[in-house]
Order: structure tokens, then sequence, then C-alpha cells
């Protein structure tokens, strides 16, 4: 059933973040030729890389969405895929905080819903619980969700398309597909002056999603992107917070209400906020929103200083619901009937990273509903991550040194990262080299001095294995160029 | 008739903001608020002909480090600092460079040198 | 692998080597100095502008000469100076731990002095709003990159902040051909010292804004343009006053912060304001024996008075290491029973109003002492006040004072008899 030309394949999937990069993976597992066409320098580099990397549990959600199936679902077998793919999980547990009596009504309502939807473990506990779980936030009572986890979500997504990858699945980035059309019974894509041929087209272009399945010839969706801003914390902040803390959502809002995540690296994020804009490609932050988030959150852990923060970034969601109506809309997972071949994934907002795998499994079984599909015998289920020298037992670390001379060597101080973890960013299988890829695989810049240390190295060692000359290393590739050339 | 104009002196980190009065033969006639006498000195220069070091690097070839830094071996015209960098930029040189080896003699005819502020062994 | 040692100094730079070479002069043998980088010198390497040296040798030296004085006179001592080793960690009972591709090192040390010098302020730390494209470097990295790494980082440039690297900068890369557009400084006074005002801004008709401030960020990729907005004394900007700069570039002097990470580990008191450890007067930090001197300690405008400090630490240093031998003997496994130091009563000393901070935070009088401190804002003909309880035992007259000038004053030990307190303020004259 494969074809054989370089650029046509069974299966275009359009978008690399968390739920392209697990439908890719999904799918990697027959005997199918597949590409991932991603308009960005690397995956995750829209919303799959910029939110609160919270495993949900699945009590938000409406009782008989896919939202809450696929979020359930994605929950309880979230911990199975980190470990097969090498990536950092933690069960910490997730608390939603009633500040006052009038929040009771909405914890009712969510442990309700939780109920409904299958949620395990669900249970309100008193302030006296809260304080000893939380001794640094206030509140008078909570519901505790203790299967909520925390992850990574660019290594998440970094790890899919890895193990994709060696499993067959080619990724073409800086690949903006601009135009689909049939010729025969194929799809014709173009990109610039490519054109990739397929039999089927997985639509997972979040914010884009309603522009690519218009280009395919299904007009009728709009996103709404809505931006949400947020702090990182220094590290130092760990101690103040062991589990995600959430206030009770009010009705209305675009999100789940500003919030304290723990990171797996140690740090704390603050927000998101939930701000519907005109462009989706606005990844500005704002001052008063940075004022407002930071006052919320001082409110939530009142030990919070501004000196606390390290950087700021910004999100947008993907939502199929305006302003107008508020609120979320639920997940569309489904072949097109307009353009049979189009599998359409529109409104992935949250919780869309927990639902990436079962998300991914519907396509499979979409497809697999138009025709049989032969599993591989050689698929690779595992694939192994960048190991962590910092994490590491004194004893271990010798081991390595004497292994790989490049260990000892520490480029990155704040964070602690080593020459040899620097080096296996860079030759990253899915063979990205910006700035940004090398950042969020191996986390140099990542702290407090955010690159003032390790900037200047990380450059000479982009020369060193890549000949990259000064001009053409990139931030985040095309004309993100982070310099001019040779003084002289 | 004199005027008087406010000069900081840079000779040292102290910055002294020093009023310098000034003849219509444009001397300086007195100082005011120098912590020191190289406050006179700087001042009477800076009005007549005021000087500059240059700071700066070359590029090396085959060198442990692709540049090398320099300096001018005594300050040069203020009005004579660009031409002198520029001129810099287009100058190159063969590693190993010694500690305050010359580099050029006599830029732009001020009399003085470029000189290698580091040594930058072969690579 | 465990080594001995009487002397660990972490850091090569002017602290650290003028530390190592006074140790040595004071009969300290076992002396072992850990540099990360490649080479001795520390950041004095990529300061390649003069000025350097004015007070200590009499001279403007750049930033390679004034270091390679301190590196040759090291080298003439056989000062043992290990590069490409990272400290890791520096524990209670003075055990380093030090990284490098030969391995991972134990030292055991009787003393040690931190020397690990500073780190710049970022713009996360700051919180500009807008976009984060690539072209925006702190002014350091921007120095690094073009004086050693023959990197060129832009071409029409906005300086955020006049420290004086920011304007040092300005200078370098207007040098270079490059077009530096404008230097913003939020405050209405330069954080720079005045000289580099002069010969590097006005020299080359840059603009200052004094209270300014980029208020956004614009560019999908590379910077394509800054906001700046005028602002008043709380800082808070002004409607109606932005202007918008088109750039590529846009390069951060918004302050230093000592380099902290393993003293911060080590459990050691820190000063908030400074962001260095708290000390007494012989710059010896919560834990004994672990001394700390030049921009880990406090950020200094001057080399040379790093390297005085350096000089000093070693001093108490060199004492302490005679002392613990003494009595504690070289059989003991750590300090901890050494009552050499740290028990005598000290006296604190406070900043207190118009004094950012003062440095040492704590003396046992007996002795001249140096204090070093930093006024909030500038002023002119001010007094600063040296007060135990309402008396006043010293008062210094200043025609002008700047917060970019620390000021150093010395009280004799007859001045510092009998205080109970000490509290440093300025006053009006």
């Amino acid at each position: 059933m494969a074809v054989n030309v370089d650029n046509t394949f069974d299966i275009v999937i359009i978008g690399a973040g968390a739920v392209g990069c697990a439908v890719a993976r999904e799918l990697s597992r027959f005997d199918l030729k597949i590409a991932v066409l991603e308009k960005e320098s690397d995956v995750a580099a829209g919303t799959s890389g910029r939110n609160s990397a919270v495993v949900h549990a699945g009590f938000n959600n409406k009782p008989g969405s896919l939202m809450a199936r696929l979020c359930v679902e994605g929950n309880e077998g979230f911990e199975q895929v980190c470990a097969e793919l090498d990536v950092p999980c933690k069960k910490t547990g997730k608390l939603i905080v009633a500040f006052d009596e009038t929040d009771f009504p909405g914890i009712d309502k969510l442990m309700e819903n939780g109920r409904k939807n299958g949620v395990k473990g669900l249970e309100f506990v008193d302030a006296q619980v809260v304080r000893r779980l939380e001794p640094h936030v206030g509140g008078i009572g909570a519901m505790l969700s203790p299967n909520t986890a925390i992850t990574s979500p660019f290594i998440y997504t970094v790890a899919l398309a890895e193990n994709a990858c060696e499993n067959g699945v080619k990724f073409f980035f800086e690949t903006q597909v601009n135009g689909i059309t049939r010729q025969d019974k194929l799809f014709r894509l173009t990109a610039g002056k490519r054109h990739f041929y397929s039999r089927y087209v997985v639509n997972s272009a979040g914010l884009y999603s309603d522009r690519i399945a218009s280009l395919a010839g299904e007009k009728g969706y709009k996103i709404y992107p809505c931006r949400g801003e947020y702090f990182i914390l220094d590290k130092r902040t760990s101690q103040y917070l062991s589990m995600p803390v959430y206030p009770v959502p009010r009705p209305g809002i675009g999100g789940l209400g500003v919030h304290l995540t723990p990171t797996v690296d140690g740090n704390m994020l603050i927000g998101p906020s939930a701000e519907y804009i005109k462009s989706k490609s606005d990844y500005s932050a704002t001052s008063s929103v940075m004022e407002q988030l930071f006052k919320e959150a001082k409110e939530l852990l009142p030990p919070l200083e501004m000196k606390h923060i390290i950087r700021s970034y910004t999100g947008i969601r993907s939502k199929l619901v305006g302003p107008k109506t508020g609120g979320f809309g639920d997940f569309i997972i489904e072949e097109s009937k307009a353009v049979p071949g189009l599998v359409n994934l529109i409104g992935i907002e949250s919780p869309g990273l927990t639902s990436s795998v079962p998300i991914g499994r519907m396509v499979r079984d979409i497809i697999s509903n138009k025709e049989d599909l032969v599993a591989k015998r050689d698929f690779i289920t595992g694939r192994k991550g960048i190991t962590p020298f910092r994490e590491l037992a004194l004893e271990q670390k010798e081991k390595l040194i004497k292994e790989f001379p490049e260990y000892g060597e520490i480029i990155c101080r704040c964070e602690g990262i080593t020459k040899k973890e620097i080096v296996e960013a860079i030759n990253n299988p899915l063979g990205v080299t910006t700035l940004a890829g090398i950042k969020y695989r191996a986390r140099p810049m990542m702290g407090r001095c955010q690159g003032g240390y390790c900037l200047t190295r990380i450059v000479d060692i982009l020369k060193e294995q890549k000949g990259l000359e000064p001009q053409q290393v990139t931030l985040r590739g095309s004309n993100s160029r982070l310099f001019t050339g040779r003084v002289k | 008739m004199e005027t008087d104009r406010e000069i900081v002196c840079i000779v040292c980190p102290n910055g002294c903001r020093m009023k310098v009065y000034i003849d219509d033969r444009n001397r300086v006639v007195r100082v005011e608020n120098a912590l020191c006498r190289n406050g006179g000195t700087y001042a009477k220069k800076e009005v007549q002909s005021p000087e500059r070091s240059l700071t700066s690097t070359v590029k090396v070839t085959g060198g442990a480090l692709p540049l090398v830094s320099v300096r001018s071996s005594k300050p040069i015209p203020r009005d004579k600092i660009r031409e002198a960098a520029a001129l810099l930029r287009s100058l190159h040189i063969q590693a190993p460079v010694d500690f305050h080896q010359v580099l050029l003699s006599d830029i732009l005819g001020t009399g003085a040198d470029i000189i290698a502020t580091r040594q930058v062994l072969k690579a | 692998m465990l080594i001995n040692k009487d002397l660990i100094i972490i850091g090569a730079g002017p602290a650290g080597l003028a530390a190592a070479i006074e140790a040595v002069k004071r009969g300290i043998r076992d002396v072992l100095v850990l540099e990360r980088e490649p080479v001795a010198g520390g950041i004095l390497n990529q300061c390649i502008h003069d000025g350097f040296g004015l007070i200590r040798f009499d001279e403007a030296l750049t930033g390679p000469e004034y270091a390679k004085r301190f590196t040759d006179e090291a080298a003439e001592m056989g000062i043992e100076i290990i590069t490409d080793v990272m400290v890791q960690e520096i524990s209670r009972d003075k055990e380093v731990t030090a990284i490098s591709p030969g391995g991972i090192t134990i030292y055991r040390a009787k003393a040690v002095i931190l020397a690990m010098g500073c780190r710049e302020r970022t713009r996360g730390a700051i919180g500009i709003p807008g976009t984060r494209p690539a072209g925006v470097f702190t002014a350091g990295v921007a120095q690094n990159l073009v004086n050693i790494r023959n990197v060129m980082i832009g071409r029409n440039i906005v300086i955020l902040g006049s420290g004086d690297i920011g304007l040092i900068m300005a200078r370098r890369l207007t040098l270079e051909g490059a077009n530096v557009l404008a230097v913003i400084e939020k405050l209405p006074y330069s954080s720079g010292l005045q000289r580099n005002i002069t010969q590097c801004l006005e020299d080359y008709g840059i603009p200052l804004l004094l209270s300014h401030t980029v208020t956004r960020v614009e560019g999908r990729e590379r910077v394509t343009a800054v906001t700046v907005s005028k602002v008043d004394e709380k800082g808070n900007t002004l409607r109606g006053t932005s202007e918008k700069y088109k750039c590529d570039t846009l390069i951060l002097s918004v302050g230093l912060i000592p380099e902290n990470e393993i003293a911060l580990n080590s459990g050691m008191d820190m000063d908030n304001t400074t962001g260095g450890a708290r000390v007494d007067e012989k710059l010896e930090t919560s834990i004994p024996g672990v001394f700390a001197c030049g921009n880990v300690l406090q950020v200094h405008d001057l080399a040379d008075h790093v390297s005085s400090e350096g000089e000093l630490a070693a001093v108490s240093a060199a004492d302490y290491i005679k002392n613990y031998c003494h009595k504690a003997g070289e059989s003991s496994d750590t300090g901890e029973n050494c009552l050499c130091s740290g028990n005598d009563r000290k006296i604190p000393v406070t900043a207190g109003s118009g004094i950012r901070y003062v440095l040492p935070q704590a003396i046992r009088p007996g002795q001249a002492i140096t204090f070093s401190m930093r006024v909030t804002v500038p002023g002119r003909e001010k007094s600063v006040l040296f007060k135990s309880g309402e008396k006043v035992i010293k008062k210094r007259k200043y025609t002008a004072l700047n917060p970019a000038e620390m000021l150093r004053i010395e009280l004799s030990s007859k001045e510092l008899e009998n205080i109970s307190g000490l509290e440093v303020c300025i006053d009006g004259n």
C-alpha cells in the first residue's frame, strides 16, 4: 500500500504540536508512509510549548464531552507513555482552593462533574489538610485531585516526534502549507515552492486548524485566539509549592483562572491570564496583565516576590468559542464530511496535551475504519532522552565523565548543564539546530542568568558541531538571526 | 572676555565636574572643583586639543583567539578616533601576537602606535 | 578524589588573583585557585577599554593589561591555578566540590575565599512587555561576543540602562560601525560613571535619555523596534510620551548581581540588598573560615577596589589558617571546633537614611576598618555620618554623591572605641 516517491505519502499531518506528534507516533506503528509538515522551525512551537504543563484529571470538562472522555483516558495512560519515552512526569496532585464560602458551590460542581466523568480519587479537604499539604497557601478548604500530574510539554512533544521519526515518520520544518487541492485520488499540498502528495491529511494545525480546513475546502470553522501570559519563577520558590494550586473557576472566563504550578524542573509558573486577541501570532506580553498576574499570584501565595521572576512567556489558546459565549467548546475530531480523507482536529485547547495520545488513537480508528492498517513488526516503542547529568549521584557522575569527558564541562552554570548534554541536543534526531531548540531540549539558558554565562559557549559549540557561522545561528529559524556576522 | 564651561574630568573615576574659565583666546585661565592637578592639565587639553585613548581589537589569523585587544600607545586627537578605529577594521595580523607588540606604527600620523594588550598564541 | 589544601580560592579574576598573591606573601604555601574559564583574568579579559589600575598602579591600563599584572606575579610566585573547572558546591565544613573534564574532585580546605564575581540582571527580571525575538542581549554578553569571539550582534542598537558596561558598549559598537540610537535610563540620573558618559556617549553624540524606559519590544523573529516612554519619579510610564525607535538590537545594562549560587546553597547568611554574603571586618562570612571579596561580595565600580578587597580577604584567611593549625591542629577533620574566629562579640553595622547598604555588616572594634557603601540617590554638598546611638563619631563631607560611585571610608580604631552599635547615614551639611 505504501507509495514510494519522495514527496508522496499515505498520510500528511499538518502541525507538529503535541497532538500532531502523538498522531504521528500512533500511526507510525503501522505500515504507512507519513510526513509531518510544520510551519515553525521545531516541534511544540505554538500552544503545545506554551502552557501550564499540567496533566489534567478531567473534572473541569462537561460530562459527555469528548474533552471529558479523552482527558480522563489520557490522564490514566500518561505516566505509561512518559515511562516509554523517557519524559519527566510527576503525579503531584492538585488543589482547587476555596477562599470564602461563595467558592463552595463551585467546588461541589467540580466534584459532581468529576464523578460523572469518571475521575478517580477526588475529595474535599478542610483548611487543616490544605495547610498541611501546602503550608504557604491560604484558603478555607479545597478539592484535592490526586491524579493530576505535571510534565514537560516540550520534552513530551519532542519525545513523541523523535519516536515517530525513528519509526519512519518524516518531519519537515519551516514548511507552511498554503494550498491544498485534489489531484486524482491524492491531496496536493503546496508549501512555498514545494509540493507534497498524500491520501490522507490530518489537520492538527492548532490555532490555524480553521485555515487549513478552509484551504482543503471545508469552510465554516473559526478559531478564536485567546492569549495567556505567564511568569516563570526562580527555583528558590519551589520550597513554597509542591503541587498545582488553582482558584475555583469563575463562570464565563476562557481559562481556568490564574494559578500556580510547580514545574518538573523545580521552577514555578504563574498564570495564565485569559484575553481574546485579534492576531494568532501576537505573543506579546503586556504590562497591565503582567502586573495583574503577579498580584493574583501573591494573593494565592503570599511569600512570592517580584525578584523571583526570571522571565515571562505567553501562549495562545485555540478556542472554538468566542468572547461573547465564553467558557469551553468541545474538541472536533472527525473526518470531514465535505472533504473525505481530511481528518480535522479542531479546537484542541486545554486539556489537549493530556488528551493527545487518545486523540492519536481516535485518528487511527478513523483511518482503520476506512482501510485495514498493517502493524509494523519492528515498531520501536521506547525512546531515550538526554540524561540530566545534574540529577545523578556522585558515583554515576564520575563514571560518566570518565566515559565522556564532555560531561565534565559545565556550560550552563545556573542549571548545571554539561557540554555532553548540549552536544546531544544539537545533534537531535529531528535535525533542529536553533538556539530555542537546544534550550528546550537540554535546558541551558533556562536559569537565573538566562544565558548570560552560556550563550557565548553555545555559539562556540554550534560552530564546532555543525560548522554554523554566527550569521547562521537563529533563535527560532528563518529570519530570527541572533547575530549579523563577524565584527571584522 | 572670560567665559566658563563645565568639563567633567575623565582622567580618573572621580569624574570631577570642573568649572573651567576660558579667555577670549581660548586659553584656560582658572579651573575650579578639581580634586587634583591632573584636572587642570586635562581641562587645558580638552579646551585646546582634546585627546582620547583608542582601544579596540585587531583580527588575528591562525590564532587561539580570533581577535587581539589593542590600544593606542598614547592618546590621539579625539577627532581622529573614528577614522583610526575604521582603519583597524581592515588590519589583520598573523598569530602569534606578543603582549605589547606593535601592530601598526604611527597611526594616522598621530605619533601613536597600536599595540596589543594581550598575547595570542598560535591555534 | 579528595585533596587537602590550606586555602582554596574560587575564581581567578581581579579579586581571586590578588587574594592568592597576598596569601602566599603572608606565608600560606598550599594555595589553589579554581577558575571556570580556560584562562585566568576573569571578566577583565573582555574589558578591553582602559581606566583600570589608576589607584593601584597610577596608570590607565586596559582590562587585559591589568589582569596580566596579576597573572604574571602569580606565575612568578608559582601559584597553582586550575582552569576549566567549575565549583559546584561548598559545604559548611569547607569541602569544595569541583568538576572538570578530568573528573570530580573534592578539596578539603582550611579556609576558602569566594571570588566568583558577578553576573548581569536580565530582561525577565525586569519584565519588559512585548515579544521575545532574537536581538536582545545583556551588555556583558554583547561585550564578550564583540571583543573576544568576533561576533557582531547588530546594526541599529538601543541600549537600556546606563550602567558602565552599557556606556562602554555604546562606544565600542559605534567604533565597530553600528548605529547606537540612544541610551535609555529609567532613573533621573545615570548609574554609570560620569567619565564614561563623557567619553562614550557625548564624544559620539549618542543621546542619554534620563527618566525614560523601554515599554515595549516589537518583532516576531528579530527585534524590529522598541518603544521608549518617559517615566515619573515613581517609575510609572507617562501617557502620550511614547516614541518608537526602529532598531534590530536591544542591549540591557540594567545592573549586576553577585554570582552567588554556591554561597546560597551553602546556607551562609546573605545580605538581601547587596546580594552577597554578610561579612565582618575580616570579610569572613557566617561560615567560619569562608571569606568573600570582590564582586561576589558587593558589586564594585573599580577593579582596583576589587583587588584590595581580595587582599584583605587573604590577610584574614592567612590569619585564620595560622590560628587554625595552632589551635585545632592538622589532624582535626573540620574547623567546627576551632574557636579562632566568629565567637567574639560583633557590633552590627546598619545602613540608615540615604545609604543603600554598608559593608561590613558587623564588626569587632579594635582596629582601623574601611567601610564601603553606596548612597540611595545623588546629592550635592552632603555628609556621611557614622553614629553610635545618637553620637556622631565620624563625619565626612562630599561635594557630590552618586549611587554609581562606591564610597570607601576608613575609621580608626580610636574612632571605633566604645561604640555599642554603628549606623551610617546621610546628612545635609
